[in-house]
């Protein structure tokens, strides 16, 4: 007989399951139905019926073929890419460097800049849109990639500074020092060193500021506009006044998600903590 | 030749002096130890050493060459860390052979002088794991193969059977030793264990807030300590210090306590005199007698016998440490171990004269014992 709370557990993370599953499935199956399938209901009473509506059905690709039919959605998607991929790319090494910076080298006044740092991630970012907006208009980058990329930095830099000190920090400066005296410059240290230890916090970091950047829709819609139009905006132009594309949303929604599923597989292997665990004495 | 030569020191936190203007110099081949409490400067002084602080003033040079400027990776010394600082994500082996690599060893080479290393340590069935899977004592080997598998001109240790179990620190205190007459290169190491520092050092540099105390062989910094610190610090069971007043008189001197007259042998006299104390009349002094130079007695059979009362008894096995209480002071006495006596026993103290120590009270500097000339 197992115990009530090992049930109740299994049960909580049952409901939990389903919450977070349910509407993944229900896309996953609507994207592979022709429209008129999407919306087919089961005879009143019939709860089985729902079962075998998401699961039987005649698969068909005639959503995909018709969000990509006219190669707008494909540039939407190159766009979503190049905005998060760059972004990641300037964020996280400067933000490696910022995160050494501050927790290595004694520079004055450290505290104060490390929580400047901070602030500009407290605000959310629709209070400061305007104030961005009227800035990205003086300096020509509005709707253009790189006036985006750069919208991204701005919110992804400060996070993934706060991120990787954090797990900078965490390394004892003596592996740091055992590196020097065995031979090693600052630079070589850190690449040997320091950066196979904070792996797990990078991969980290990589994800969560390209989940950032990857479903942004505010900046998209406003600073990217028409030059920099990414996937959440153009997805969210298949409902117009006159009509919803169900079935064109959903197939988007499932190409959309997809990437975030890959990297988030690809990184697993470097999120493995505890590397650290039992170096030192003790 | 790789001689560590340390020249008006200094190291600055803030205000904080953490090193006063050291004078210290290591010759070559020598097992130095710097020897201190906790925030005496000599892990300071060693990292200065090493490069991994910077100096505030002064100069240091290793092999004749100054290092002030130079980087750690540069200054080709080798050190063993308090808590080992081994690299978490390579192996045993790896470990070991990084500095190699770091220096484009061939790879036959590398493998040569890591299992000789290991051999030596006997940690040969370790090379391939992690340090994750490894005990204190084990890591600790690691991270003294890690230094001895080069070649450097000067190792440099911080405390490192510090965090390790009382038999295995004694294990190890000899296979530093004669790690030390193998490799037959200089040796700087520190330690807050007096024990350490007598049973290995060449020389002994006994640090206090900063400041070098004594510099000397082990054996002079116990017999001849030029200060109450250096005295009371180096010794288990420590000297035993009494407030007392030295009587300087035409022929004979003598220590007063309390009711008690204590005679000053003239080897200690002409000690004292040799070593220019001006002394005229009454002068207040700490008298120093080790737990060793005091003989216990049922009776009084002398005239300078102390009377007392016993506290307590230590019994250690092959000896036994007796605390007696007199004038409102205690002290330790080593007796054999077969010595009867129990709690507030009345007994007797015979003082050892020829090994009493005579401390100035006002400076606590040693009456008998001069500083020699430091470094």
């Amino acid at each position: 007989m197992p115990k009530p709370g090992r049930i109740l557990k299994w049960l909580g993370l049952a409901v939990f399951f389903l919450w977070t599953v349910t509407p993944i499935v229900f896309m996953i199956s609507a994207s592979f139905k022709g429209t008129s399938d999407i919306f087919k209901l089961p005879p009143l009473g019939d709860w089985g019926g729902i079962f075998n509506l998401l699961f039987f059905f005649d698969a068909s690709l005639v959503q995909f073929e018709s969000i990509f039919h006219d190669g707008s959605f494909f540039s939407h998607l190159l766009t979503s890419i190049a905005a998060t991929g760059l972004s990641v790319l300037i964020s996280v090494p400067a933000g490696l460097a910022a995160a050494y910076a501050l927790s290595r080298a004694n520079i004055p006044g450290k505290k104060h800049l490390y929580f400047w740092v901070i602030t500009t991630r407290m605000a959310p970012p629709i209070a400061v849109m305007i104030p961005l907006y009227v800035l990205w208009r003086s300096i020509g980058a509005l709707h253009t990639l790189p006036g985006l990329v750069l919208a991204y930095v701005t919110f992804n830099l400060p996070f993934a500074i706060w991120l990787l000190r954090g797990f900078m920090d965490s390394i004892p400066r003596e592996l740091e020092e055992a590196a020097y005296v065995d031979g090693k410059g600052r630079i070589g240290a850190f690449m040997e060193i320091i950066f196979p230890l904070i792996r797990p916090g990078v991969g980290a970091t990589v994800i969560l500021c390209s989940m950032f950047a990857w479903n942004d829709y505010l900046f998209a819609l406003i600073l990217g506009g028409r030059g920099a139009k990414t996937l959440p905006v153009g997805i969210s132009e298949l409902a117009s006044a006159t009509q919803i594309h169900w079935g064109q949303i959903m197939a988007g929604g499932l190409v959309m998600i997809l990437p975030m599923v890959i990297l988030g597989l690809a990184i697993r292997k470097s999120l493995v903590t505890g590397l650290t665990m039992g170096a030192m004495r003790g | 030749m790789a001689e560590v030569l340390l020249k008006n020191v200094v190291k600055k936190y803030g205000k904080v002096e953490a090193v006063k203007s050291l004078n210290l110099r290591c010759k070559d081949k020598e097992f130095l130890v710097l020897l201190g409490p906790s925030g005496c400067g000599k892990s300071s002084t060693l990292r200065m050493i090493a490069g991994l602080e910077s100096i505030s003033s002064g100069d240091i040079t290793i092999a004749g060459a100054k290092v002030n400027q130079t980087h750690p990776s540069k200054r080709d010394i080798a050190m063993v860390f308090e808590t080992y600082a081994l690299y978490p994500h390579k192996t045993v082996f790896d470990n070991m052979a990084y500095p190699l690599r770091i220096r484009k060893m061939p790879k036959s080479e590398i493998k040569t002088r890591v299992e000789r290393a290991a051999e030596i340590l006997e940690i040969v069935p370790m090379l391939e794991r992690y340090p994750r899977q490894l005990s204190g004592g084990q890591k600790q080997r690691v991270a003294i193969g890690r230094a001895i598998v080069r070649d450097p001109k000067v190792f440099l240790m911080d405390e490192p059977i510090s965090h390790l179990d009382a038999k295995l620190r004694g294990h190890m205190r000899g296979e530093l030793k004669h790690l030390h007459e193998e490799l037959n290169q200089t040796f700087i190491y520190v330690s807050h264990d007096q024990t350490e520092a007598m049973s290995m050092a060449d020389r002994i540099a006994v640090m206090n807030l900063g400041e070098l105390q004594q510099f000397d062989t082990p054996e002079k910094i116990f017999n001849e300590p030029v200060n109450e610190f250096v005295a009371g610090f180096v010794g288990d069971p420590p000297m035993n210090f009494l407030p007392c007043t030295l009587v300087t008189g035409e022929k004979q001197w003598s220590v007063e306590f309390k009711q008690f007259i204590i005679e000053v042998p003239d080897r200690v006299k002409n000690l004292t005199q040799k070593a220019g104390a001006q002394l005229s009349g009454r002068h207040g002094v700490t008298l120093g007698i080790r737990p060793d130079n005091v003989l216990l007695k049922h009776e009084r059979t002398k005239p300078g016998d102390l009377a007392g009362e016993i506290y307590i008894t230590e019994p250690l096995g092959s000896y036994m440490i007796v605390d007696v209480e007199i004038g409102g002071e205690r002290i330790k006495v080593r007796a054999d171990i077969s010595f009867p006596g129990r709690s507030k026993d009345p007994i007797f103290l015979e003082l050892d004269g020829d090994h009493m120590h005579l401390f100035d009270a006002g400076t606590s500097r040693s009456l008998i014992h001069q500083s020699n000339g430091k470094g």
